[in-house]
């Protein structure tokens, strides 16, 4: 779409919005509202002073790095011993998607998932080899791998697994475990392409190896096509230096992919013309289908969406009726840019058009948005299905169970529904055939 | 309502028909297809190409990539170098170094290292992965069990006997992960041996040769293991069509349970079956959540590092390990606790070579970690 036009038509002057709101304002003393309040106790938070009003603050010379707010403690990662391998070392925190906002996960609120735990590397020993089927094999520090000329880049990272708890039913009655196995931020580094202009990689090579430095020597094979697309070697998150969850001091960054690709703790990168076959691409993240053959090298995450507002976590138990309230949520595709989502409160049954909100880039967290009226005691199945410009949408349950099976485990992207009952409590369901849609 | 026969994944054409068919409605807003001129990647998504120095959104430097084949960073490395750290292992055991050992050998490492998370013969526990369920051979044959129909039948079983595809993976991943509290620490021999118990309790054969007790794995014997699962992935990535198979694999959006449409013409109404159910969680579902779910905004409770909850910390960290052995309170602590408790507090504080990790991989303090030993030693 044409922004210029866009804006154009949205525009009204200024005349004509003191008009507007005019009107509103006398519908609004007309009906109870706000301003005819005498009945009201007085607020204690307006009527004395707040302690933290009468006293000196912190002074700037504390908290060198900066925290967040104590009240926020509880907006953090979180995890789950269904998730660990036997230990928290190898293992998976998830973020707090509830909370949230536009586009961009803080660093402090990132998934974290490692298969050794998170390695401590220090900088200065830090070395990156290049070698195998190029013209000239290389080793970097820290400081002139830095040197290339860098680029940024705001792609979410998913693990696979996200949502794959539920393959054969709803599991946690909570979006931070449902759909928290992600985020998304802004990273920076350079283009493997740009990094091999100079090495030379020879027409044999098919195949690169990513291997962590970390306690697993995380690996996996990545073909050739994705380190000549948008392969990148990062180490800026968010305008900082990667935290060590995301592998500090450098990591791959295969924007879209499965986030195990995204090796993380970064050491070497092989070339060859065979490819390997490591333990997490062959024990793990390996989905099985009802036929008993299992994809491999199952790479991009398909196109998904979720509403974030209402969720487990944060319902609607507190609105009024007709109040107006913002149904949003995210959408998201590995494979391209999303271009549009759309919003059913039947369960997927029938869909409106909601709207995409702010950037919209390729591979990264889209923000999309619906006005609703409350209505005091209505019962809603809110279901988002989002759409992509390499052509894909989300499938029903039924759909994609009849394909997948229900023991894949990973790449799980069907529409998911969010229950608001009577009370306005939110609950997880899923809409599905009991028993799956009979197979021919 | 409008009965849609998708029972099958469908490419665009057979979404687009049955729509027709059905009368699904249009939607009514502006088609939104892509005016992307990109092309089709291995993974069956779109690419960007940089056109007018911009790359979809993103606005690139021209002058990089006249520059990057000049761009001399870095050194070649030394010879040495690459050969500690170009020891990969692939398919067939490529890359294998010379050494051997044998079943017994593997066998009594194991029960020494690796016995306490993965359990008897590999039979694993406390989330620990395990390292086989029986017999290879028949094992492989359940993993077309699905449990769609049926949430009571007998799920596949994946274990590496059954499922991986290579061994190479198992012996690479010992030498380089394992123990995972201590990796790296294996000798090349330790590592055969280590291969060959495994290969054991899988009751696998190489060429028709049993692996017993007395058997001893070997460069020349690795590279004649197949796995009963061979054949059991798709797309397939070797060979030199490897690259084309996974192009052609993603291209076909059956393959992998996708949906392609015209965004004109998807479904606004009767988009589910008429089957379908709202399905809840199954009693409580899962909600142990660390820390537990809260979206309160309120003063944090001060927690002092004094106020630890030994069997609190137990619970989320050593009971991975110490719950079949050297559980708390179990015999099996006496011949420790006979070396004087100072030895079992070191031991416990330092890590062990057989696995324990120093303070059982937690940051506690000392004096802390000691109160969670008596736990573990006391069980009380």
């Amino acid at each position: 779409m044409d922004n210029k036009k866009s804006q154009n038509d949205n525009t009204i002057d200024r005349r004509e919005f003191f008009r507007k709101t005019a009107a509103a304002s006398v519908a609004a003393v007309a009906g109870t509202s706000v301003l005819s309040s005498d009945a009201m106790a007085d607020d204690p938070a307006i009527m004395h002073h707040v302690p933290w009003g009468q006293k000196w603050g912190d002074p700037v010379t504390k908290n060198r790095y900066g925290m967040p707010s104590k009240y926020e403690h509880n907006v953090t990662r979180r995890n789950t011993k269904l998730l660990a391998s036997g230990n928290f070392q190898a293992s998976i925190a998830v973020t707090p998607i509830h909370e949230s906002m536009g586009i961009i996960t803080p660093n402090g609120l990132f998934f974290s998932r490692s298969h050794g735990g998170v390695a401590h590397v220090d900088p200065n020993m830090y070395r990156l080899m290049i070698h195998g089927l190029v013209e000239k094999p290389i080793v970097l520090t820290l400081e002139e791998l830095k040197r290339y000329p860098s680029v940024t880049r705001t792609h979410f990272i998913e693990c696979p697994a996200n949502g794959g708890q539920e393959w054969r039913g709803p599991q946690y009655n909570s979006i931070q475990f449902a759909k928290g196995f992600m985020s998304c931020a802004e990273w920076t580094g350079v283009y493997v392409k740009d990094i091999l202009a100079d090495l030379g990689l020879k027409p044999e090579a098919k195949w690169m190896l990513t291997e962590g430095s970390d306690n697993s020597e995380m690996g996996r094979t990545v073909p050739i096509d994705k380190v000549l697309d948008d392969a990148m070697i990062v180490w800026g998150q968010n305008g900082e230096a990667l935290r060590p969850e995301q592998g500090y001091p450098v990591r791959l960054l295969l924007p879209g992919w499965e986030g195990n690709l995204c090796v993380k703790w970064l050491k070497r990168l092989e070339f060859s013309d065979e490819p390997w076959y490591c333990k997490e691409e062959t024990s793990k993240y390996t989905a099985l289908k009802p036929t008993g053959k299992a994809i491999q090298h199952f790479y991009a995450n398909e196109v998904n969406s979720t509403v974030t507002s209402p969720s487990p976590e944060i319902d609607w138990s507190n609105l009024k009726d007709g109040d107006i309230v913002e149904i949003e949520g995210l959408a998201w595709s590995g494979m391209g840019t999303i271009t549009g989502v759309d919003l059913s409160f039947d369960g997927g049954k029938t869909y409106v058009e909601a709207k995409l909100k702010g950037l919209v880039l390729p591979k990264c967290w889209t923000r999309w948005s619906y006005i609703h009226t409350y209505k005091k005691g209505e019962k809603l199945l809110l279901t988002s299905r989002a759409m992509d410009d390499a052509g894909y949408i989300q499938p029903t349950i039924d759909q994609e169970v009849s394909v997948m099976g229900v023991e894949s485990v990973y790449h799980r992207n069907a529409v998911e529904t969010w229950e608001v009952t009577e009370t306005g409590k939110v609950n997880h369901v899923q809409m599905r055939t009991p028993g799956g849609v009979k197979n021919a | 309502m409008l009965k849609l026969n998708t029972r099958f994944m469908a490419g665009a054409s057979v979404v687009a028909a049955v729509l027709l068919m059905a009368g699904c409605t249009q939607n009514s807003a502006e088609p939104k297809e892509t005016k992307v001129a990109a092309k089709a990647t291995i993974d069956g998504g779109v690419a960007y190409p940089v056109v007018n120095d911009k790359m979809g959104p993103y606005y690139v430097n021209p002058q990089v990539a006249a520059v990057a084949p000049k761009i001399n960073n870095g050194r070649i490395p030394t010879a040495n170098e690459l050969k500690a750290w170009d020891k990969d292992i692939q398919a067939g055991g490529k890359g294998l170094p010379e050494g051997s050992g044998s079943v017994e050998e593997g066998e009594e490492l194991y029960e020494a290292k690796c016995v306490m998370c993965h359990g008897d013969f590999g039979s694993g526990g406390g989330g620990y992965p395990a390292l086989s369920k029986g017999n290879a051979y028949e094992l492989q044959k359940t993993l077309t069990n699905n449990r769609w129909h049926d949430p009571e039948a007998d799920g596949p079983t994946r274990v590496f006997g059954s499922y991986w595809p290579q061994a190479s993976t198992l012996w690479w991943y010992i030498r380089d992960g394992m123990p995972h509290p201590k990796s790296k620490t294996l000798t090349d021999d330790e590592v055969y041996a280590l291969t060959a118990y495994i290969l054991n309790i899988n009751e696998m054969e190489i060429d028709g040769e049993e692996i017993d007790d007395e058997f001893v794995l070997d460069r020349e014997k690795f590279a004649r293991i197949k796995m009963p699962n061979v054949d059991g992935f798709e797309p397939k990535i070797d060979g030199p069509d490897g690259l084309e198979n996974v192009r052609n694999y993603y291209a076909n959006p059956k393959n992998f349970g996708a949906i392609k449409v015209k965004p004109s013409e998807r479904c606004m109404t009767g988009c589910q079956e008429e089957t379908v159910e709202v399905v809840r969680i199954q009693g409580a579902g899962i909600s142990d959540f660390m820390p537990p779910m809260s979206v309160v905004r309120d003063a944090p409770e001060e927690k002092k590092e004094e106020k630890i909850d030994p069997k609190e910390v137990y619970n989320n960290t050593c009971a991975m390990c110490h719950s079949g052995y050297l559980s708390p309170g179990s015999a099996e602590w006496k011949p420790f606790v006979a070396e004087g408790m100072e030895t079992v507090y070191k031991k416990a504080i330092e890590g062990t070579p057989n696995g324990m990790p120093a303070k059982g991989g937690t940051d506690l303090s000392d004096a802390n970690f000691k109160l969670v030993v008596d736990y573990v030693v006391n069980g009380k």
